[in-house]
């Protein structure tokens, strides 16, 4: 452990050489911030999401034909509530509306507390609507005719994750936008009370109806972690190409700066610095800024993710053409922080730290002459 | 008693390469304690490498040094800075001061590695700065002093852990007459302080100082 005249010692002559120690610290707190700020978005929508998910249904069934989904009569209704296991199942209608004007899909979602002319919007579709005036009412264009729906509600901004691009309308409503009939379903729910058989059930159910997809909430839950673990990844990808860039960058910094930080060393050397001193010092200057580069990055990022919203990142995390104007749940994973730190701040250490080691063990007596 | 003993030394830079150089040939010397030397010879002589060996900076070839009855020939690297920090103040030509600091800055650098406390501290750099004549500008930053307040500011940092030696390489060979003398002036109160002084030059003023007890002349790496 140093003394703290070491420690005044080390912090004057980082001071003497703030201009390079600025350099390294801003670049490196911007990598800390673009990294932090991706992982921070993936786990805020991983959470969201799983905490969405959490009150579906154990398995949704969906049927296919011709490669298309297809609607669900009555029938598969009765069927698979006779498979062991099933406590009930329910026929769910919904779809997907195509606004032209906009050239966007809207999800159409059921909801039997609305009346048969007024539908919820989310916040995405509430702007893509307005763009065109539709501020209270909606046409919704159909083969036979169109359906006129008040706009009564806006879904709350904290549902956005999965409201963003949904309108909820009467069932009844909803069936005459997509030309569903009376016990046709686009969904069924199943309800499984034994959470080790929903995976047998979701086999059983793809046997008896070979062109149904049974996907249970574990699968949902997956999928959408798969998505945001490849979205992640390609920033991840990102992260070190730009990390091994700076680190590029400041070994070519290092090396202008230590040929004139080579004097310096002997200097030390002559007066007394062991080699391990001059590491401890480097060491004690670069960790004073690789720590408050790293914090400053950690704050930066969740200012940026949590309190603006992630600008910029969001939409491309998010991946739609609707405006989000979803709110992230502040998640701050600490295995995550320490991830960063050791992707970070030890790469940078060794790069500072070894020419430094390596000027300290050469021949000092050619240097102070 | 004698302070340095010098053995058979030699120094070869480059051993077994094309461009070996012999910079020091079997040197054999002995200093007292509080002696003031004076080694003179030409540029390339030896005279800054026998220094650098005295001081540890680098290791002989062959041979061996003795300090204070202990051998500082094959000290580690631990053990060799440690000896530089007790008992080595250098004084270069090219001054080595660290160009951003302030003069205090620079003479507490040493100062660093004690567990000292604060109040004392600021006792021993003042008192340096007092013996260097530099407290007038102990706030100064040393890029902004002349060569002269330079090679003062280089004398309290070498004398601030109170070694028993002092190692002076060519020390007025940036100075102008004026400070050149008063540098000598200097010497005379580290002869005051009981010093072991060595002086590694080759300017004419050294010569005939009645408070030197010994010139030594190199030529070729052997004492002549």
């Amino acid at each position: 452990m140093q003394n703290k005249n070491f420690i005044d010692f080390a912090i004057t002559l980082l001071f003497k050489d703030k201009a390079d120690y600025l350099f390294s610290f801003f670049i490196f707190s911007f990598i800390i911030f673009i990294l932090s700020s991706v992982l921070f978005i993936s786990d805020a929508i991983q959470f969201d999401i799983s905490q969405s998910i959490k009150d579906q249904p154990d398995i949704v069934v969906e049927n296919t034909r011709a490669g298309r989904e297809f609607h669900m009569h009555e029938g598969f209704i009765y069927d698979i509530s006779k498979i062991a296991g099933v406590s009930s199942v329910e026929g769910y209608a919904e779809g997907y509306y195509y606004f032209g004007q906009k050239r966007l899909w809207f999800h159409l979602v059921s909801d039997d507390t609305l009346k048969t002319n007024e539908m919820v919007v989310g916040q995405g579709v509430k702007v893509a609507m307005e763009e065109f005036y539709y501020k209270d009412k909606f046409n919704f264009l159909t083969e036979e005719r169109i359906i006129v729906v008040d706009i009564t509600k806006v879904a709350p901004k904290s549902t956005n994750i999965i409201s963003n691009d949904v309108i909820y309308l009467h069932p009844q409503t909803l069936r005459r936008i997509l030309g569903l009939e009376e016990g046709e379903y686009s969904k069924l729910y199943v309800f499984v009370p034994n959470k080790n058989e929903v995976g047998q059930i979701a086999l059983k159910i793809v046997e008896l109806y070979p062109s149904a997809k049974a996907i249970s909430k574990e699968d949902t839950i997956a999928e959408y972690r798969h998505l945001f673990y490849y979205k992640g990844g390609l920033f991840l990808i990102l992260y070190v190409v730009v990390m091994v860039s700076f680190l590029i960058l400041l070994k070519n910094q290092i090396s202008l700066v230590y040929g004139e930080k080579k004097k310096e060393i002997a200097i030390l050397r002559s007066i007394g610095f062991c080699i391990k001193d001059i590491i401890a010092l480097k060491c004690m200057q670069n960790l004073v800024v690789a720590i408050s580069a790293y914090l400053l990055g950690i704050a930066l990022a969740y200012v940026y993710v949590f309190c603006l919203n992630a600008p910029l990142l969001r939409n491309i995390f998010l991946g739609t053409n609707l405006s989000n104007t979803i709110s992230f749940t502040p998640i701050v994973d600490f295995n995550v922080l320490f991830l960063i730190f050791i992707a970070g701040v030890i790469p940078f250490m060794a790069f500072v730290i070894i020419p430094a080691w390596k000027i300290a063990i050469g021949d000092i007596s050619e240097a102070v002459k | 008693m004698k302070k340095i003993v010098i053995k058979n030394l030699n120094k070869i830079y480059n051993p077994n390469k094309a461009n070996e150089f012999c910079a020091l040939k079997n040197i054999n010397l002995e200093i007292e304690d509080g002696e003031i030397l004076i080694l003179k010879g030409v540029s390339g002589s030896g005279k800054s490498t026998l220094l650098s060996l005295i001081g540890a900076i680098s290791k002989p070839t062959n041979g061996d040094i003795v300090v204070n009855e202990h051998s500082i020939a094959k000290l580690p690297d631990i053990m060799s800075s440690a000896y530089r920090h007790k008992e080595i103040g250098f004084i270069f030509q090219a001054f080595n001061l660290l160009e951003g600091l302030s003069v205090t800055q620079n003479v507490i650098a040493p100062l660093s590695l004690t567990k000292m406390s604060e109040e004392e501290v600021r006792e021993k750099v003042k008192k340096a700065l007092l013996i260097a004549n530099i407290e007038h500008k102990k706030d100064q930053k040393v890029a902004h002093l002349s060569g002269g307040e330079k090679q003062r500011c280089a004398i309290a940092r070498a004398i601030v852990m109170e070694p028993n030696i002092i190692l002076a390489d060519e020390p007025t060979a940036n100075l102008d007459k004026e400070n050149s003398l008063l540098f000598i002036d200097i010497l005379k109160t580290f002869k005051s302080l009981n010093k072991t002084v060595i002086i590694a030059t080759h300017d004419i003023l050294f010569d005939n100082l009645d408070f030197v007890d010994r010139y030594i002349n190199i030529q070729d790496g052997a004492i002549v």
